[in-house]
């Protein structure tokens, strides 16, 4: 009786322990890196919620809704901009382990057009588009691991050439990980993106979800 | 022991604290995210409340002005239901904003494309309501109005988790509850159980019956909430008016400390403290008591500090209880709760409230040179009073005890512009809107759609403003003041059919609501065609002399002084 009890313990936590290796190797991702920026594609609210999911991870990073290059080129602390009207800069990466200056090894893009908070920010979708795609140029040239995260569901997707398909347009080819909610890919575009650029994705249920993928991927 | 008897116990003891620790909440005494409000821009709805001793003739009032301006316009009326046990209700994201092109139908077909997965069981009755962009009134005098007022960014949850947000809310309340207190406590339930936010964040209703005016906010709990969780989905506080007091809400929160042992006035979220703290949005140890909206929805400011932005809810003050003294300078969040009013208050005066340009007070819109020759407050963005361009339609919600519930509540709509349009009554108890009420949109003229009766008007009342409003106030004194001031005269007529027979009570007040919207209607297109004619070419035309008079409408001289000021200070040069 006590060796089968035994033999159970160990299977469960065999199961455990390859239902755990299982759900990785979905998302087969390689590692991403610290230090992480973490912004916006469209300045909806999304890009909190990325920024609550990472420290419900235990993870630092820095934020700005509206970075430039510059802003990457000067890397961890972000310049010590500090926080105005229509633009947000905030600074959780831990500092010792990564002073100021520090390049970022990956940027995080929430993906997600807000009218509203484009305006705030005094962007317009075309200029929203060309920032974007400086940054990014920036990102492929120097090697940072692009995230696109779209969790916002229906409500941030629209017919062809809406401001948030043009969103995901302008980051989701570029990315080297796509994480999104089952919501939002219900008709496959993101599976779609990432198949034809050869980059893994991870469908997920809820935004919570999100919390186990980026320990995992910043293990 | 074997050492293989150590290893598996270990191991199973180290999967057992797993679990355990996987199960314990966190809490977030220290958030790092940004615990400011997300929107404090004040560009939303405002909503005016009277309570039943504050008003003139005993009944309750709020108001809606839903201000977008690129939103959905149009209205429904759903009929009452009879359901069959184990039917289900279905519940939809529905998005405040979200519109469709015409070709592709309308928005209270296509909503329902946007169905949660998330079926209630029916209940075996439904009730009749008309609504908009909200459930605005049903058969039994339960009323709402709506104001957005935010809330601090780490509690949003944008995601799809929640099923509920604040339209679907309104919709289910007006079909199951019959008094306010009933549908704050439905809405609250719900809202925990399932989930509430994605579309929306921080959300005020004023929830009125013929006897009480609530104050309900609620708020999402994070991006992070699931379903699975086990815990709220929301977290929601009410308030009641007292009866002799009248509120407003510009989209600020406007509860601020609560007492839940005083029932009559107060309910609440059971974890709406403990959220808070959870949170790091409340410290007991502060030594002040929980406000709930410090905790929720800060907005720092006042109507001066933020150059007029704000001053709807000081200019509020301002018409209704001048005797307070409250000046512009003073924080919103110090503002009362709510006030006694100097004098009672009519539901005209406060339909007037719903034209209110600030005319006269520090944030006036044609001060100076702001409103050009003609007195025009629209060209003037910059201070946000309580009629705003951007209006959609404004509800006044009426509700009066004294008569049965189809005939008793009114739902008092305009169209457009407040200054420009018409309040015309739907009565609670009608079993149909105008269909000119179902259509149209903003970016197709529709002769066929209501609004762009309104719309008509009011473009063309902007090329000379101040004149042409007279022109206008005479066509709202035949169909709206009339109209108001004779409305017991329909009750009668309604009533006495009604005790008769309901069926012919709610015919009568269905043809009479029809009727008299069409009317209007026409009345509007014909205004809106005297205008362009009379002001053509901005002279003055008149259409009985068969004249046109050059000089009219004659620009004022302290114009004609201003542009000789602007050419010699700007373009001297050019002298």
């Amino acid at each position: 009786m006590k060796a089968l009890r035994n033999f159970l313990a160990v299977l469960s936590l065999f199961v455990l322990v390859l239902f755990s290796a299982f759900a990785y190797a979905q998302t087969g991702v390689t590692k991403a890196k610290l230090p992480v920026l973490t912004t916006s594609a469209g300045q909806s609210n999304d890009v909190t919620t990325v920024n609550i999911v990472l420290e419900e991870a235990g993870l630092g990073y820095d934020y700005c809704d509206v970075p430039d290059v510059d802003m990457m080129k000067a890397g961890v602390g972000l310049a010590d901009k500090e926080s105005g009207p229509g633009f947000h800069a905030e600074v959780y990466t831990d500092l010792a382990k990564f002073p100021k200056g520090t390049p970022y090894k990956t940027i995080i893009f929430a993906i997600g057009a807000s009218l509203k908070g484009m305006g705030a920010s005094g962007l317009t979708i075309e200029t929203e588009e060309a920032r974007l795609k400086r940054i990014i140029d920036y990102g492929k040239q120097n090697k940072i691991f692009i995230i696109a995260v779209h969790v916002g569901g229906t409500a941030l997707r629209g017919a062809p050439g809406s401001d948030n398909e043009r969103m995901i347009d302008a980051v989701a080819p570029s990315a080297d990980y796509i994480i999104v909610t089952k919501d939002s890919n219900k008709d496959g575009r993101f599976t779609n993106i990432a198949k034809s650029k050869n980059v893994p994705l991870t469908e997920i249920e809820y935004a919570l979800d999100l919390v186990a993928i980026m320990k995992q991927i910043f293990q | 022991m074997s050492l293989k008897k150590i290893f598996v116990g270990s191991i199973m003891t180290l999967a057992v604290l797993v679990l355990v620790f996987s199960f314990i909440p966190r809490t977030h005494q220290s958030s790092r995210v940004d615990l400011s409000r997300d929107d404090i821009s004040g560009d939303g709805c405002t909503v005016i409340m009277v309570a039943k001793n504050a008003s003139v003739d005993g009944s309750t009032i709020a108001t809606h002005t839903c201000d977008c301006g690129t939103c959905d316009w149009t209205w429904r009326h759903v009929d009452a239901s009879d359901h069959k046990s184990g039917e289900m209700r279905k519940i939809y994201h529905i998005n405040q904003y979200k519109t469709w092109p015409l070709e592709q139908g309308l928005k209270w077909d296509l909503y329902k494309n946007d169905f949660t997965g998330l079926e209630i069981p029916e209940l075996p009755h439904t009730n009749a309501y008309h609504h908009g962009m909200f459930g605005y009134m049903n058969e039994h005098q339960l009323a709402i109005g709506e104001s957005t007022i935010g809330c601090v960014k780490k509690i949003r949850n944008d995601t799809p988790a929640p099923a509920f947000d604040i339209t679907m809310l309104t919709l289910i309340a007006m079909e199951r509850c019959k008094t306010a207190r009933e549908a704050i406590q439905l809405m609250g339930s719900l809202a925990e159980k399932y989930g509430y936010g994605y579309n929306d964040s921080g959300e005020m209703l004023a929830v009125h019956d013929p006897n009480e005016v609530w104050i309900f906010e609620i708020m999402p709990v994070g991006p992070l909430w699931t379903p699975k969780t086990g815990k709220p989905g929301a977290v929601w506080c009410a308030q009641r008016v007292p009866d002799d007091h009248v509120s407003v809400c510009p989209n600020e929160s406007r509860i601020g400390e609560i007492d839940l042992k005083n029932k009559d006035y107060f309910m609440a979220s059971a974890h709406v403290v403990s959220f808070a703290i959870e949170n790091g949005l409340y410290d007991p140890k502060s030594g002040k008591p929980f406000s709930w909206k410090r905790a929720y929805c800060p907005a720092e400011g006042s109507a001066t500090s933020t150059q007029g932005r704000r001053a709807r809810l000081w200019r509020f003050f301002n018409l209704v209880a001048p005797s307070l003294n409250i000046g512009p300078d003073t924080p919103n969040m110090d503002y009362p709760f709510s006030a006694k009013p100097d004098n009672k208050i009519s539901v005209q005066d406060v339909m007037n409230m719903t034209r209110d340009r600030a005319q006269g007070t520090p944030f006036d819109r044609v001060k100076g040179l702001r409103g050009g020759p003609f007195g025009n407050p629209n060209y003037y963005g910059t201070t946000r009073t309580i009629s705003s361009p951007s209006v959609e339609y404004t509800t006044v919600t009426q509700c009066r005890g004294w008569l049965p519930g189809p005939i008793g509540g009114i739902v008092w709509l305009c169209f457009g512009l407040q200054d420009t349009s018409c309040y015309m009554p739907l009565y609670a108890g009608i079993t149909d809107v105008p269909s000119s009420f179902k259509i149209g949109d903003h970016w197709v003229l529709n002769r066929d759609s209501a609004r762009w009766a309104f719309d008509y008007v009011d473009f063309h009342t902007q090329v000379a403003y101040n004149i042409a409003l007279e022109d206008v106030k005479k066509t709202q004194a035949e169909w709206e003041a009339k109209t108001v001031a004779n409305i017991g005269d329909v009750d009668k007529q309604a009533l006495e059919r009604y005790n008769k027979s309901k069926d012919e009570g709610i015919g009568y007040l269905t043809g009479y609501c029809l009727t008299h919207a069409d009317n209007v209607v026409k009345a509007w297109w014909k205004l809106g065609d005297d205008l362009l004619v009379r002001y053509n070419k901005l002279s003055y035309y008149d259409t009985e002399k068969r004249t046109r008079e050059r000089n009219k409408p004659a620009y004022p001289d302290w114009w004609k002084k201003a542009i000789k000021v602007y050419d010699a200070i700007l373009e001297p040069a050019e002298k």
